[in-house]
């Protein structure tokens, strides 16, 4: 693909991981603390706080789903992380992409293109003239030729 | 019902009649109409002929580069992506603070983006130039080989002739 198509597409790109970070971290963010009246909800025993008490007392009535939460915690502290660098290793792409640009100026362009078209021109006369002359040779040679086939033909004696 | 709906569209253009006698006499239809050039209304909407990319102040986007008959793209690109990510931290620190204020960061940054898709665009016609120095260039080397080609030719067929020259003179 040529350099400005991948730089539209890293441009897209950047856009698009950015807006997947936001939605990722709005949907999988953890709900937040209001006041330490308010206990914090005992029927999913959430272990990132374990200072919890029940009403029964049980501090973790849910043994199964202990690996679940932690798992969450960790992929909530990994997530933004893994997001984060890959927005920045795109941007850094883009700014890479952007140095390796062979930009010249529209005058240096303009010159380059009469000047190429002027010797496309002179080539081109050179080459039809070398086609007609070769052209011309042919025909002496079929001509040469055809007189060489047509002696051959007259002078072998007939059976 | 059918006959509702059939009356409802307007009927084709009856430019059929003009060609009747088409396979008879070609001379007697119209010619096709000339290509159209400057702007034509289609639709309700007018279009024109010429390749333009029109300016961002003609979409009612603001312009962030600053204007001018030469601009440096790629510092213009890298400053733009700076401030791209400046404001994509921008964004995520006011949806911690300020959540309710999130509108207009979102839309900078899409200004900044649309800016950047842009100069990207504006950067077609260079493209299109070196394009076309890439095609003129494998042109006049395809001719040069032509013409070295045809010389060698020409002189591998008169080495020919003149040695069956020598032979007939020869014998």
């Amino acid at each position: 693909m040529d350099i400005i198509s991948q730089l539209q597409e890293q441009v897209n790109t950047i856009a698009l991981l950015a807006v997947n970070a936001f939605g990722t971290l709005q949907r999988d963010a953890p709900p937040v603390r209001l006041s330490t009246d308010y206990p914090e909800p005992a029927a999913n025993s959430n272990p990132s706080n374990p200072n919890t008490t029940n009403a029964d007392g049980n501090p973790n009535p849910n043994p199964n789903p202990s690996a679940k939460p932690s798992e969450e915690a960790n992929n909530a502290a990994e997530q933004p992380k893994a997001m984060s660098a890959a927005l920045v290793q795109a941007a850094k792409k883009f700014d890479a992409l952007v140095a390796a640009l062979p930009l010249s100026g529209e005058e240096a362009q303009l010159q380059r293109i009469a000047e190429l078209q002027a010797e496309n021109e002179a080539i081109g006369l050179e080459l039809q003239k070398q086609l007609e002359a070769a052209d011309l040779e042919m025909k002496q040679v079929q001509e040469l030729f055809n007189h060489a086939t047509d002696n051959c033909l007259n002078l072998k004696k007939p059976d | 019902m059918a006959t509702g709906t059939a009356a409802s569209y307007p009927p084709p253009p009856p430019y059929y009649r003009l060609y009747s006698d088409y396979s008879t006499d070609p001379d007697s239809a119209p010619p096709p109409p000339l290509p159209i050039e400057g702007s034509y209304p289609l639709y309700g909407a007018t279009y024109t002929t010429e390749a333009v990319l029109p300016s961002l102040e003609d979409q009612g986007v603001r312009q962030l580069y600053p204007k001018g008959p030469n601009i440096d793209f790629k510092k213009e690109l890298m400053s733009l992506n700076r401030d791209l990510q400046l404001h994509i931290l921008e964004l995520a620190d006011v949806l911690i603070e300020r959540p309710s204020q999130y509108a207009r960061r979102v839309e900078d940054i899409s200004l900044i983006l649309r800016n950047m898709h842009h100069l990207l665009n504006s950067l077609r016609p260079h493209q299109a130039r070196a394009t076309l120095i890439h095609i003129l260039e494998s042109q006049i080397q395809r001719r040069k080989q032509a013409v070295e080609d045809i010389k060698r030719r020409r002189e591998e067929a008169q080495k020919l002739l003149k040695e069956s020259i020598q032979i007939l003179d020869s014998q």
